[in-house]
C-alpha cells in the first residue's frame, strides 16, 4: 500500500471551528468591544460616564432596584422550586413525566405570550382582582402590576424551570441509602432533612440560584412590561439611554457594568460547579 | 426515607400539595390565554360571556400579522440551517480536536448564551447602524445565529462525545473517504443531537424579542416585535389569538421531539 492510497485517519484540528469563530469574532466580539470603547471615549476620553453612573441618585436607585428584584426573584424561585425538584426526583417515572411536560411546555411557550397572560391576569380589572372582590376578601382592587409584585410574579414564572430542571438532576444523584443510614442512626424526619438532605442539595441550590440571579440581573422584557416607571431595572435603563437619549457613552458604561457583573458571577459558577451545559 | 416516595409518611402529602400548586401556577396562565382567545369579550372578561372565533378571523385578516409570521418563519429556518451547520463543524473541533485552548474555545462559544441579551442587542444595533444591516433579513439572521449557536453546539457535542469514533474509523479503513464516513455513519448516529440543535435554534430565533425590537423596521417585523408593539398599545384579544397559535406551535414541536426520541430509542 503506497502512501497515496492509504486510508487517512487524520486528527481533527481547530480548522472546523473556524467558520463559527469568524461569525462570533465579527458579529459578537467586535460590536461588544466597540460599545465598551465608546463608554470611555464619548463624549470625551476618560471615565466621566462611569462617574455619572455612580454619582447620580437616579442611576444609583436603578442599580439598587436591579439587585433587589434579582434577589427577591431568586429567593422566591428557590422556595417554590425546591419542593418541586425534590418530588420530581423521587416520583415514579410516569408521574414525573407529567410534571416535566408541564414545566417544558411553560418554558417553551413564547415569552411574550406568557407575559401577556400575566398582564391580563394581574390588571386591576383582571381575574385575580375580580375573584378576590367577588369573594369579599378585598374591597378595592390590589395593584398587582407596574410594581415590584408584578415583576416578581412574572419573573419567578419564567425562572422556575431554569431552577427546577438542573436541581432535580442533582437530587437524583443523592444515594437514598444515606437517608436510610440517618434514620437508622435515630434521626427523625426533620433532622434527616436539615442535617442530611438539605446539606447534600446545597450545591444544586447554589448553582441553580446563581443562574436565576444572573439571568434576572439582565432581564429586559418582563420588567419592562410588568414593572412600573419607579422600579426600572438596568437592562431597560441601557435601552433607554441608547434609544431615547442617544447617549451611547453612558449607555455603553451601563452595559459594561452589567457585563462585568454577569461575567464575574459566571466565573464564580464555573469555579464552584464547572461549566454549565457540559453534560447537558 | 426522604428520598423514597412511599416511605415518606404524611410529609409526602404536604410536598404533593405544594407541587400541585406550583404546577397550576405554571400551567394555568397558558390555558387562560387559550380560553381568552375564544372568548367574546373585547375587554377580556373571564369567564367569557360567550365564545367566538372573531379574534382568529381578525388575526388572519390582518396583513401585518401575516407578514410578521412569514418574516419570523423565514428567519427561523435560515437560522436553523446556519446554526446547526456551524454548530456541527464547531462540535467536531471541540470534541475531537487536540489543540491548546480547547476549553477556552468551548467557553467562548457559550458566551452569547450567558451575556445579557440587552448588551449584545445594543452593541449589535450600533454596529449594524454603521454597516447598514438594521432592519434587513440578513441582519436578523446573523444576530439570531450568534444567539442560537450555543444551543446547537451543546446537544451536538454531547451526542458526538457519546459516539465511538472507532466506528467511523472502521468505515474509513473499509474504504470510505472521511466525509463519506461522517455523512453515512456518524451523522445518523448523532441524529438526535442534530435534531435537538435544529429545534432549539429555530425556537431561539422564533422567540427572540430584545434584539428584534432594536433592529426591526416598520417594513420588517418578526412575530415577537409585532406582539410587543401591540402590547404597548392595548391588551387586545387578537394578541391572545396570536399567543395561542404560538402555544400550538410549541406543543407541536414538543410532540415531534417526543415521537422522534421514541423512534430513535427503538
Amino acid at each position: 500500500m503506497t502512501a497515496a492510497n492509504r486510508p487517512r485517519l487524520r486528527r481533527t484540528g481547530i480548522g472546523l471551528a473556524l467558520p463559527a469563530m469568524l461569525l462570533l469574532a465579527i458579529f459578537f466580539v467586535v460590536p461588544v468591544v466597540s460599545l465598551l470603547l465608546r463608554s470611555v471615549t464619548e463624549p470625551d476620553v476618560g471615565l466621566q460616564n462611569y462617574e455619572t453612573l455612580l454619582a447620580t441618585p437616579t442611576y444609583a436607585k436603578i442599580f439598587w432596584n436591579t439587585f433587589m428584584v434579582a434577589s427577591v426573584v431568586t429567593t422566591v424561585t428557590i422556595l417554590l422550586g425546591y419542593p418541586v425538584a425534590w418530588l420530581l426526583s423521587i416520583l415514579p417515572a410516569r408521574w414525573a413525566a407529567i410534571g416535566f411536560g408541564i414545566i417544558l411546555l411553560s418554558m417553551w411557550t413564547n415569552l411574550l405570550a406568557r407575559t401577556y397572560a400575566w398582564m391580563v391576569l394581574l390588571q386591576s380589572t383582571g381575574v385575580i382582582n375580580r375573584s378576590l372582590q367577588a369573594l369579599g376578601i378585598i374591597d378595592e382592587p390590589l395593584s398587582l402590576i407596574n410594581n415590584l409584585t408584578g415583576v416578581t410574579i412574572g419573573m419567578v414564572y419564567i425562572m422556575l424551570p431554569f431552577f427546577i430542571l438542573p436541581l432535580q438532576s442533582t437530587l437524583r444523584t443523592i444515594d437514598p441509602a444515606t437517608l436510610q443510614a440517618a434514620s437508622l442512626c435515630g434521626a427523625g424526619r426533620w433532622q434527616a432533612f436539615w442535617r442530611v438532605l438539605l446539606p447534600l442539595s446545597v450545591p444544586g441550590i447554589l448553582s441553580g440560584g446563581l443562574i436565576v440571579f444572573v439571568m434576572s440581573l439582565g432581564y429586559f422584557v418582563t420588567p419592562a412590561l410588568l414593572g412600573g416607571t419607579s422600579n426600572m431595572m438596568l437592562a431597560e435603563l441601557i435601552s433607554q439611554l441608547v434609544q431615547s437619549l442617544l447617549d451611547w457613552g453612558l449607555g455603553g458604561a451601563a452595559a459594561f457594568v452589567l457585563l462585568v457583573l454577569t461575567l464575574a458571577l459566571y466565573a464564580v459558577q464555573v469555579h464552584l460547579f464547572g461549566t454549565p451545559g457540559r453534560e447537558a | 426515607m426522604l428520598l423514597s416516595f412511599n416511605r415518606m409518611g404524611g410529609l409526602r402529602w404536604v410536598l404533593v400539595a405544594i407541587v400541585v400548586l406550583v404546577m397550576l401556577f405554571l400551567i394555568l396562565p397558558v390555558m387562560f390565554i387559550v380560553a381568552l382567545s375564544f372568548g367574546s369579550s373585547q375587554w377580556l372578561a373571564f369567564p367569557p360571556p360567550g365564545w367566538t372565533l372573531r379574534w382568529y378571523h381578525e388575526f388572519f385578516a390582518d396583513p401585518r400579522w401575516m407578514a410578521a409570521i412569514w418574516t419570523s418563519t423565514k428567519i427561523g429556518i435560515l437560522v436553523m440551517i446556519l446554526s446547526t451547520t456551524l454548530g456541527l463543524f464547531a462540535s467536531f473541533a471541540l470534541v475531537r480536536g487536540r489543540f491548546r485552548g480547547r476549553e477556552i474555545l468551548r467557553a467562548a462559544f457559550l458566551t452569547p448564551m450567558i451575556l445579557p441579551v440587552v448588551v449584545f442587542a445594543v452593541a449589535l444595533y450600533a454596529f449594524f447602524l454603521k454597516i447598514g444591516l438594521n432592519g434587513t433579513l440578513v441582519g436578523f439572521v446573523i444576530a439570531h445565529t450568534v444567539l442560537a449557536l450555543p444551543f446547537a453546539i451543546i446537544p451536538i457535542s454531547a451526542a458526538l462525545s457519546g459516539f465511538d469514533k472507532s466506528v467511523e474509523d472502521a468505515a474509513i479503513l473499509c474504504g470510505a473517504n472521511p466525509w463519506e464516513a461522517r455523512l453515512r455513519v456518524t451523522f445518523p448516529a448523532i441524529r438526535h443531537g442534530l435534531f435537538a440543535a435544529m429545534v432549539f435554534s429555530f425556537l431561539v430565533s422564533w422567540d427572540e424579542v430584545v434584539i428584534a425590537i432594536f433592529m426591526a423596521s416598520p417594513t420588517l417585523q418578526t412575530m415577537p416585535v409585532r406582539i410587543w408593539s401591540s402590547l404597548r398599545q392595548d391588551l387586545s384579544p387578537v394578541i391572545a389569538a396570536a399567543s395561542s397559535l404560538l402555544i400550538l406551535l410549541t406543543l407541536a414541536l414538543m410532540l415531534l421531539a417526543v415521537l422522534f426520541r421514541k423512534k430513535a430509542d427503538r
